[in-house]
Order: structure tokens, then C-alpha cells, then sequence
């Protein structure tokens, strides 16, 4: 095998000029009837609409040849392991790593933060979300190497998210559930879930398809949890002092 | 205005730490192939590059047409055209979103061809869609947020009853992945522009909703295709 970092890629030019083309023709649409803008401001629009072309192509092949062959050897060599269990805490340093340091999340600490007023400290919603996902990653793999199904942590999650959502401030249900997305970095779908696929290939008696996937969903879940519960405990306490 | 030097603070956060575990990893506990180990690096300097180039695209190209429209379309205050035009909207997004095309990618190799990258990607494009037509009616019609979320979820658990257990953990996985760094702004940028013009008391109180809505389509949509095709 040799190193190989533009194989593909004509094929993957041709993924994304037809990923592009649909939000193309409907601004041109628009661009045509409604807004009509001037030359120069269509000029930087079709730069950008370059430059996004050319990132998510070179994003798309990094993940093609990089990420997804390394991440499923990965998961595979670690599955074999005698002591395999290991991808547990594995998982939770990884949910941390991903986490902990991304942009997101910090942005909606502080959009927390404004929404309680100061009673939720923006540092208190990155430790609580970075431990949610290392959490939520950690089980995943426990998940994969014990075979039991995505429902045992989807019911009480959802249930669990229902349950706040009724009885939660609606200015913290909006806030957890636009934030849906913040924990799903871009490190998460591309490397951790491929790890985990690879984990579930090699673990004898397990499908991939059914106990591989399934991390993504856990991830996604905890920072809806994360807020509704820190709002609600905040929120009490706010009142109490409020009032 | 976001300039360069944050959005490549931004990328370069996001992905060195996950990176530092793995070479540590790669150190300590196991070795794998120098060659595979290569690849992953040179992976992770395309990635690095090719996100921040596509986070300024989308910043300096195409959140501003998601802006633009945001602002006009409300404005001919028709309401079938808003919900219609949200509709497109919500497809086109779903299908140029960079975690979309990976998740789908992995499904297809791991289905061995049965579920195609292409099939998953509409199926979550139209899910997206739907649900971001939804979103506008909501917003229009003034629904409180928690009623068509809890309707949403209980549709999801109902169908999931009839739906093969192999479509389980994909559908709520691409229910994740619809929130991704093209899609969130660019339908929250829609929901200001048609809450200030057109929206009751609710929409602003709830936030908009728009994200939560629109990862649920995704995921009933994924489970009706397993339904059908499972």
C-alpha cells in the first residue's frame, strides 16, 4: 500500500459540484425574480459559493482517504483486543477531547448565560456538555461491546427530554433544543462514529449496521439534556432569590 | 464580521484535540500501520483546510443568500409561498451539508451498496424539508413549539414500532447530522427573517425551533424508508 491522498477525487469534484448545483439554481431563482443584486455583491456571493465548493471537496476527501480508513483499522485493532473494555474510557477521553474545545459549545454557554441572567455560568455548561458527550460516547462503545439495543438509552433519554420540556422555562426548551447540533463536531461524524463501526465489525457476533450506528443520536441528545436540566435547577434557585 | 483568523481558530479547535488523543493513542496503546497512521495525518490537514475554506464560503457566500431570502420572501406575504419556498429550501441545504454526505458514505459501505449513499442523502433531504415546511407553518400559524415536538417524537416512537431494527440507530443518527455548520445558520436565518414579518407572540417566546423540527424529519423519514424498503 502506498500513500495515497488524491485517489478519488475526481469522483469526489463531482460529488460536490452536484451537492452545490440545487442551492445554486434556487439563489438564481431568487437573485432572477426577487432580490436582484447588484454586480458587485453577486461577485462576492459566487466567491464564496467557490470557496465552499473547493473546502467541502477537500473536507470530503480528507474523511475519504484519511479519516475513515484510520478510524475503522482503529476500531478493529482495538475491538480485537483481550482487553477491549478499554475503548470505554477510550471513548469518554475522545467525548471530551471532541467537545471541550469547540467553538459551539462555548457560544452557547454564553447564550445561556444571558438567557438566566448570570444564574447559569457559561463554564458550567461546557463541563457539564463536554461530560455529557464523553458520557454519551463512553456508552456508545459499551453499547457496541455488550450488543444490547440503541433503545435502552434512546426511551429514557427521550422520555426523560419530554418530561422537562413541559415542565421547563420555554425560553430554556427553545434554547436546548435549537442547540441540538453544537455537540455534533465536525471530529464526531467523520472519525468517533467510524471508530465505532470498526469496533463493531470486529467484535465477533455483532452487525454494524445495527449496533455500529446509533452514537451520533446519543451525542446529539445531550446538550437538549444538558440545558433543560441545568435550567431547571438554576431556574429554582433564580426564583427563590428573585423572589 | 467573522474574519478569517477566527474561523481557522474555530476549525483548528474543533479538530486538534480529537487529533492529540489519537497520536497519543497511536503512541501508547496501539500502533497501527505507519501507513495507515500517515493517511490519518494527512486527513486531518485536508480536513483542517477544507473546512475552513468551506466555513468561509459559507459565511461570505452562502449565508448571505440564506439572509437575503430570509428578508424577501416573508415580505410578499403570501403564506403557501413562504411554507413552499422553506420547503426548497430546507432540501437544498440538507443536500450540500458536509456530516450529511459522511454519515451517508459510511451507511453505504457498511450496508455493503444496499442502502446508497445517494438514496439516504434524499430521504434526509426530504425529511429536512418537510419538517422546515413545518417549521413555517408553525411560525405563520403561531403553534407552540413543545405540541409539534411532542407530536413529532410520538410519530417517531409509533412508526419506529413497524420499522426494521437495522433502520433504528441510522435514522436517529441522521437526525444528528442535519445540524451541521451549512444548515443551522441558514434556517435560522430564514426563521428571523419570517418571524419578524410574519410570526405571532410564540415563535419568538419558543425560540424558533427550527433546528430541533428540522433533525426530526430526517429521522421519520429514515424510518419510512426502512418501512418500505426494509
Amino acid at each position: 500500500m502506498e500513500i495515497q491522498i488524491f485517489a478519488g477525487f475526481g469522483e469526489t469534484l463531482v460529488e460536490v459540484f452536484l451537492a452545490l448545483i440545487p442551492l445554486l439554481l434556487f439563489f438564481l431563482f431568487f437573485q432572477f425574480f426577487l432580490l436582484k443584486l447588484s454586480g458587485r455583491k453577486l461577485l462576492t456571493i459566487f466567491k464564496g459559493i467557490v470557496l465552499a465548493f473547493f473546502g467541502l471537496a477537500l473536507f470530503l476527501q480528507g474523511v475519504y482517504v484519511g479519516f475513515l480508513p484510520a478510524g475503522e483499522f482503529m476500531g478493529e485493532a482495538m475491538g480485537s483486543l483481550p482487553y477491549n473494555w478499554i475503548l470505554v474510557p477510550i471513548g469518554f477521553i475522545l467525548g471530551l477531547a471532541a467537545t471541550f474545545a469547540e467553538p459551539a459549545v462555548r457560544v452557547m454557554g454564553h447564550e445561556v448565560e444571558r438567557a438566566s441572567a448570570g444564574y447559569i455560568p457559561a463554564q458550567i455548561i461546557l463541563y457539564t456538555m463536554s461530560l455529557g458527550v464523553a458520557i454519551s460516547i463512553a456508552l456508545s462503545m459499551w453499547r457496541i461491546l455488550a450488543g444490547f439495543p440503541l433503545w435502552y438509552f434512546i426511551i429514557p433519554g427521550y422520555g426523560l427530554v419530554l418530561i422537562l420540556m413541559f415542565i421547563s422555562d420555554r425560553t430554556f426548551v427553545g434554547i436546548a433544543f435549537d442547540s441540538g447540533g453544537v455537540a455534533t463536531g465536525p471530529m464526531t461524524v467523520t472519525f468517533i462514529l467510524t471508530m465505532a463501526l470498526g469496533v463493531a465489525a470486529s467484535v465477533e457476533g455483532r452487525d454494524p449496521l445495527l449496533d455500529g450506528f446509533g452514537m451520533i443520536a446519543l451525542v446529539a441528545l445531550s446538550p437538549i439534556l444538558t440545558v433543560l436540566i441545568l435550567g431547571l435547577l438554576y431556574g429554582r434557585k433564580g426564583r427563590e432569590h428573585g423572589e | 464580521m467573522q474574519s478569517v483568523k477566527d474561523t481557522v481558530k474555530e476549525v483548528v479547535l474543533a479538530v486538534f484535540p480529537v487529533t492529540f488523543v489519537v497520536i497519543l493513542l497511536q503512541l501508547v496503546v496501539m500502533q497501527l500501520p505507519w501507513i495507515v497512521f500517515g493517511q490519518f495525518m494527512i486527513g486531518v490537514v485536508m480536513v483542517t483546510t477544507g473546512l475552513i475554506l468551506f466555513l468561509l464560503g459559507v459565511h461570505f457566500g452562502l449565508l448571505p443568500i440564506g439572509e437575503l431570502i430570509g428578508a424577501v420572501l416573508p415580505k410578499q406575504g403570501k403564506a403557501w409561498m413562504v411554507i413552499f419556498f422553506g420547503f426548497l429550501f430546507g432540501f437544498v441545504v440538507t443536500v450540500a451539508e458536509p456530516d450529511v454526505r459522511v454519515l451517508a458514505t459510511q451507511v453505504d459501505l457498511v450496508s455493503g451498496g444496499d442502502i446508497s449513499s445517494n438514496l439516504l442523502i434524499i430521504t434526509v433531504a426530504l425529511g429536512v424539508a418537510i419538517f422546515v415546511g413545518l417549521a413555517m407553518v408553525r411560525i405563520i400559524y403561531d403553534i407552540p413549539l413543545k405540541y409539534l415536538l411532542a407530536a413529532g417524537y410520538g410519530l417517531v416512537f409509533l412508526i419506529a414500532a413497524f420499522t426494521p431494527a437495522q433502520f433504528v440507530p441510522i435514522s436517529f443518527d441522521a437526525g444528528g447530522v442535519t445540524t451541521g455548520p451549512l444548515t443551522v445558520p441558514f434556517v435560522i436565518a430564514l426563521g428571523v427573517g419570517v418571524t419578524s414579518v410574519m410570526g405571532g407572540k410564540s415563535a419568538t417566546a419558543d425560540g424558533f425551533g427550527l433546528v430541533a423540527l428540522a433533525s426530526i424529519g430526517p429521522l421519520l423519514a429514515v424510518m419510512l424508508l426502512g418501512v418500505f424498503f426494509g
